[in-house]
């Protein structure tokens, strides 16, 4: 019971730590432009292509598609820079010399950007109600509740694996705008996914994002959450395999920069 | 900065781009920047635009290579001086003998430049990957177009370095500026989808006008008139730019000297 506490208290202290570093060196300024305005400026801007691609009657496509995209913007930036910000600032050393258990170190990282991806979907789609008219009124939102937070884990274990890459390559953003902007394409958030050639469907189908999108979007047409239960286990299933692959790498990681003695070297 | 610094400085430009573009090459965060980032969105614009027809692949090649030129022009020209800040080189750049301005246009060319390979590459793309066969409806007046965007890029490049410097709280909105550009410049399509209220701000923007000039030089029947007013806003705005600019290089280089803040964040 009692390592059941230390622990708990050790996954809570460092998620609230690690987070509050994070945006530390942020200002609430520069907090609303990253999370909030550039989301919503990129969402507005697809939907825009979208519909000027197909018809305005087809806005709904978009909008729930970047809505939901905008979970990456938490789950692979945010949880990239809490990883591999230890390496950067220095306090990478301390980490792998305390006793703490590394599973909940290492899962401790994202959870806060979960709740913080998961706020930025719910603004996403509170813009596309009020300026761009989407339509929930067949909506079972309990389960698109539930849709934005399976999603935002899912995409949280990307970023999981991404944060650990971050601990051994030097141009950590070029990775990372990278994976995010490559995510448009493949997560079907922009571009139906059956007209995308077959290989460009099965990567899809590899990463998160992809059946979220898919869940919410019947969801908003008017599915009941049994419809798109398969979907939801599913992204939970890809984002628990990049956790679990991230957290293999991060031990390994450890082990290695340990017995060679490279700890930090970029 | 005025025709004078730019004539008698010309060489010390050119070096200053090349040395720019040949340490550029390096960093990733740049290369993803004028390179990876305009052909994904060329990527997805071909393929969300597909059913508009072949006509627009060409439309969608010079629109997502503008793309590359707004965002190397916000985060890499943006940070010419903050740049050179953080590498300690900005105390000796500004005791030269040589202007600073002169400087930062040297680095501004090498970013705008280094940004046209974008729409280079997407013009292979759409050739290549998606078969579509591109026109250039009207050559000369595109060359010419890209030559005077070049220069309205540049000049607007000297205004947003020196107001990142002096107005740290602006440079926070860093990443939010990038999108409402792409937005409000109708780069990929016209803003005559976006609300009647946002076109006077469009009208203000040189790159807007720049959109203007090469995607009417690369569509058929576009009247020559309307791309020679293209050219002429282009023109007053470099005009205006540069003398802000001038006033804003003078105003910063005083207050870092007086402040004794120069390479101070």
């Amino acid at each position: 019971m009692r390592i059941f506490t230390n622990n708990l208290r050790l996954f809570w202290d460092g998620t609230l730590l690690s987070y509050r570093a994070l945006f530390h060196w942020l200002r609430p300024a520069q907090y609303v432009a990253s999370k909030v305005f550039m989301p919503l400026a990129q969402m507005f801007f697809f939907v825009f292509l979208g519909t000027f691609a197909t018809s305005a009657a087809n806005a709904g496509f978009y909008i729930i598609g970047n809505a939901i995209q905008i979970t990456a913007v938490s789950g692979i930036f945010g949880v990239t820079m809490s990883v591999g910000g230890e390496r950067e600032t220095g306090t990478l050393p301390y980490l792998f010399g305390t006793p703490a258990n590394r599973l909940v170190t290492f899962f401790g990282r994202a959870f806060m950007h979960v709740l913080d991806g998961m706020l930025g979907v719910v603004i996403a789609f509170g813009w596309g109600v009020i300026l761009l008219g989407l339509d929930l009124s067949h909506t079972n939102l309990a389960a698109l509740g539930l849709t934005i937070a399976v999603t935002t884990l899912s995409t949280c274990g990307l970023g999981l694996l991404m944060g650990c890459l971050s601990l051994i390559t030097v141009n950590v953003m070029f990775v990372n705008n990278f994976v995010y902007f490559l995510l448009l394409i493949f997560s079907g958030a922009n571009v139906p996914l059956a007209d995308l050639p077959n290989w460009m469907q099965v990567v899809s189908y590899a990463l998160p994002l992809t059946r979220g999108i898919a869940a919410a979007r019947s969801l908003v047409a008017g599915a009941p959450l049994a419809d798109v239960a398969p979907l939801l286990w599913a992204e939970l299933g890809v984002g628990l395999v990049y956790g679990l692959i991230g957290y293999f790498l991060f031990s390994w990681f450890e082990f290695e920069a340990k017995r060679r003695g490279t700890l930090e070297v970029f | 900065m005025n025709a004078r610094l730019l004539l008698k400085y010309w060489r010390t430009i050119l070096v200053v781009a090349e040395m720019t573009i040949r340490q550029q090459l390096m960093d990733g965060f740049i290369i993803f920047t004028v390179l990876f980032q305009p052909i994904i969105i060329a990527l997805l614009a071909l393929w969300m635009l597909k059913g508009k027809g072949p006509e627009y692949a060409i439309f969608v090649v010079v629109g997502s290579g503008l793309t590359g030129l707004w965002s190397s022009l916000l985060f890499i020209s943006g940070n010419s001086i903050n740049a050179e800040r953080w590498s300690g080189t900005l105390e000796s750049l500004v005791a030269l003998p040589t202007p600073f301005e002169v400087i930062v246009f040297g680095k501004n060319l090498a970013n705008v430049i280094q940004s046209l390979s974008s729409m280079v590459l997407g013009y292979f793309v759409a050739a290549f990957l998606f078969g579509y066969d591109l026109t250039i409806s009207q050559p000369l007046y595109f060359a010419l177009s890209i030559f005077i965007s070049i220069f309205a890029f540049i000049s607007f490049g000297l205004i947003i370095a020196p107001v990142f410097v002096m107005n740290p709280g602006v440079r926070h909105w860093q990443n939010a500026m990038e999108f409402p550009v792409y937005l409000l410049c109708g780069f990929l399509f016209p803003i005559a989808l976006l609300p009647g209220w946002t076109t006077p701000i469009s009208y203000l923007l040189p790159p807007y006008w720049a959109a203007v000039a090469l995607h009417g030089t690369t569509t058929p029947g576009t009247p020559p008139n309307e791309i020679f007013f293209a050219w002429g806003m282009m023109f007053v705005f470099s005009v205006i730019d540069l003398l802000i600019a001038s006033r804003l290089f003078k105003l910063m280089l005083y207050k870092a000297r007086a402040d004794a803040t120069l390479g101070m964040e």
